[in-house]
């Protein structure tokens, strides 16, 4: 057992509102910069939808992530040798065009305008090129636009729906939608590190952040073509790539990063899961229908004396152990198994969690007239207005198993909820669904507490990051201490 | 002591030896591209009892200085720079008083003898035949190689018509080079000990056969008559090749990347608009 920590996430999809405040929160500290309008290492996706940059789930395209050849995991889109050939025209490269071409508004000419008969009006101009363009797309174009014709009815995962299902997701009355945040998923086996020509991505050993070194990085772009979630984006002014950093900086002054902290909807939960990195590769080779088990038993149990013990000699400091016990993703991954993680056929193992949502209650139609009241308060799950197969495309390889499971507990715990509050379904109904749906009147409680009542030490259990053990391998942290102050003593720049 | 004085003897002995050894190969390194002893003019003169004519103060002040003596109007120098139609004797490094001596006791030596060694390359005199003239192509582009394994002249000349791409660029166009060296003897003697800084390099080691040059210069003089436009055809071809195997290349590209990440955005948005415009 070679035991290891790693700060892990679970976003809470029912309660997502999409309003956005996570990525103008990332927006404004990391990605407004030249040459990193375009990116959004936070973004919001509608679901259905063809989400940024397009289509991204669109893996015959776009080849990011991991598969399975002759028993061996290798990236779809670089191997040694093509390192080699490939280096000055990687051929699985999206262009801007399929994030979206960064704009403002000439508002000088709104200003200025000479008097006219007509109202004056701001151009929009590149923010690239400096040019008047034709603003065509957006990092979130589709926007609330479940049941579009270009948008919705493109999604990658209604891949398995049949022709009725999909007709369905844009008849009126059946319409629907939920909002899908993504950020950067540091995942265990993080195909963007594999992919590095250079070195310079790296997982950080006592947390598992994924992060790209901007002096090492040398802008071949393989991170950008290999990650199957489409986390990392280059940086067109310093030649250097980037990623969502988890706001490090602000983890290891004890506080939540800014997606985190400034989530509206309070979806957000951070807390260490303790891993055994020894089966790692063993996890990772595994037929999709069995990878959420096998990434679930990688996940230790951090009150296990057996795990503790390896964990100290593995160097992780109590506090962390400790942080670990405390953590609410891994009740809501390991405990409650409500969250799954997304498209774990990239084989990448994500380590951030979504936990699936509920639709809204179905309607019904009389005659002329939409009722939105369902016979049954809450509707069965397979009834749902989201076909289950596409929430399993999205969180379950396919496969519904985990999925219904995570989804019936969510509707137990809601029905027993109902029963206790207002009271007008029997408590002997809420039990026998608790029952069914593998949850105990206790785990119910709990549940609900983590997700209604959470307060902002229980969503993000932080654990104390001690870097002056991480920086005492290298060099004495007194000195480190002095010798460095607000970032880099020079910018990242093109060239060696 | 007379041990002594003998050894000394045939250590002066063999130093002399050597010096005289050493004062030939200079000759045939510096002056026999231009000057025979006993054999005829060539660039220069012949330098066979060329000490009866000039007293050895002068000669030696010459070739210490040969410019100086034409520029300071000395009229046998003069004389000397007209005979060899302007082309001027360059001043050779390492032309030390006591290498003067030397030579000049050398060529005092060698005009003696009846047949000298440096009375340059017994060049056949017959006429040149067809046969000759395909020989010298063949040795030209590499096709026969040289006896002493010395380079084939296409790897850095060229001459018109010679086809393909052309011969090399690195030194100068051959084809006319049967009238720049002014004719059969004196393009043969220049080849059989060439003059040139690089052309010596090559070629000290690994020097031309006198069959050879005979072909040679049959095959330069034949390529005086070619014409002068096959030049143009040959740049023309290599454009028009360049320009083929480019294409050629980013076809096999096109094929090799045929999987290629193309524009996911754009192509959908529009596909989907011209099916709800249908």
């Amino acid at each position: 057992m070679n035991v290891r920590s790693q700060i892990s996430m679970v976003f809470h999809l029912d309660k997502c509102i999409g309003c956005h405040t996570c990525s103008i929160a990332c927006k404004n500290i990391w990605t407004d910069r030249k040459g990193t309008e375009y990116m959004w290492w936070n973004n919001v996706e509608t679901k259905p939808g063809t989400g940024f940059p397009t289509k991204w789930e669109d893996q015959e395209k776009y080849r990011g992530g991991w598969e399975l050849r002759d028993g061996k995991l290798v990236l779809k889109s670089t191997s040694k040798a093509k390192t080699v050939t490939n280096i000055f025209h990687n051929p699985s490269m999206p262009s801007m065009d399929d994030y979206y071409e960064p704009w403002t508004y000439k508002y000088d000419e709104l200003f200025n305008a000479p008097e006219g008969s007509d109202q004056p009006t701001a151009r929009p101009v590149s923010m690239v090129t400096g040019e008047y363009i034709n603003v065509e797309s957006g990092p979130n174009w589709d926007d609330d636009l479940g049941g579009s014709r270009i948008y919705a009815e493109s999604d990658p995962n209604l891949k398995g729906l049949s022709e009725e299902q999909r007709q369905q997701l844009s008849a009126v009355e059946r319409l629907v939608l939920f909002y899908f945040p993504r950020i950067c998923n540091h995942c265990l086996n993080p195909s963007c590190v594999a992919s590095c020509p250079s070195g310079a991505l790296y997982k950080r050993g006592e947390d598992g952040i994924v992060l790209i070194d901007q002096k090492r990085c040398r802008g071949w772009r393989a991170c950008v073509a290999a990650c199957p979630y489409k986390k990392t984006f280059y940086n067109w002014s310093t030649g250097k790539s980037e990623k969502c950093v988890l706001c490090y900086p602000r983890l290891e002054t004890g506080q939540a990063p800014a997606c985190f902290h400034s989530c509206v909807g309070r979806i957000r939960y951070l807390g260490v899961l303790l891993y055994d990195a020894d089966r790692l590769e063993e996890v990772a080779k595994l037929p999709d229908e069995q990878l959420i088990d096998g990434q679930r038993s990688l996940i230790l149990d951090p009150h296990d004396p057996e795990v503790i013990a390896a964990a100290r000699k593995n160097n992780i400091h109590d506090s962390v152990i400790e942080s670990a016990q405390n953590s609410p993703v891994y009740k809501f991954v390991k405990e409650w198994k409500i969250a799954l993680p997304p498209h774990i056929e990239y084989r990448t193992l994500p380590m951030l969690f979504y936990v699936p949502p509920m639709s809204p209650v179905m309607a019904n139609r009389n005659d002329d007239t939409v009722s939105s009241v369902s016979d049954e308060f809450f509707h069965d799950i397979e009834q749902a207005r989201v076909p289950l197969q596409f929430l399993a495309n999205l969180f379950g390889a396919g496969h519904q198993g985990k999925l219904v499971y995570a989804l019936k507990k969510q509707k137990a715990v809601r029905v027993y909820r109902r029963a206790k509050t207002v009271g007008d379904i029997p408590m002997k109904t809420a039990e026998a669904i608790l029952r069914e749906a593998d949850c105990t009147v206790e785990e119910a409680e709990r549940i609900y507490e983590l997700t209604s009542l959470c307060t902002f030490e229980e969503r993000f259990v932080i654990p104390p990051m001690h870097r002056e053990e991480a920086i005492e391998m290298m060099k004495d942290p007194q000195e480190h201490k002095t010798a460095v102050g607000f970032g880099f003593m020079e910018p990242p720049e093109r060239g060696l | 002591m007379q041990r002594f004085l003998a050894l000394l003897a045939m250590s002066a002995l063999s130093l002399g030896v050597a010096l005289a050894q050493e004062t030939a190969d200079f000759y045939r390194q510096n002056c026999m591209s231009c000057h025979t002893i006993g054999g005829g003019r060539m660039t220069g003169p012949d330098l066979k009892n060329v000490t009866e004519r000039k007293d050895r103060a002068w000669l030696s002040r010459f070739m210490m200085d040969p410019k100086g003596m034409m520029d300071s109007g000395d009229p046998y120098a003069s004389k000397i720079l007209q005979e060899a139609r302007g082309v001027q004797m360059p001043a050779l490094p390492g032309m030390t008083r006591a290498r003067v001596e030397a030579l000049l006791d050398l060529i005092t030596e060698e005009s003696a003898k009846e047949k000298s060694a440096f009375a340059g390359v017994q060049l056949s005199d017959r006429p040149f035949t067809d046969r000759d003239v395909e020989v010298g192509h063949n040795i030209f582009v590499g096709a026969t190689s040289l006896k002493n394994n010395g380079p084939s002249c296409i790897s850095c000349h060229t001459v018109n018509g010679i086809g393909g791409f052309g011969g090399g660029t690195l030194g100068p166009d051959l084809t006319t080079v049967f009238e720049r060296y002014q004719g059969r003897k004196a393009l043969s003697i220049w080849l059989s000990a060439p003059a040139t800084p690089t052309m010596q390099s090559v070629f000290r080691k690994e020097p031309l056969e006198s069959e050879e040059i005979l072909s040679l210069v049959a095959y330069f003089q034949h390529t005086l008559t070619r014409n002068p436009e096959d030049a143009s055809t040959a740049r023309l071809n290599f454009i028009l090749i360049g320009l083929a195997g480019t294409l050629i290349v980013l076809g096999v590209f096109d094929v090799v990347w045929n999987k290629r990440f193309r524009a996911v955005r754009r192509p959908l948005v529009q596909e989907r608009q011209l099916e709800s415009n249908a």
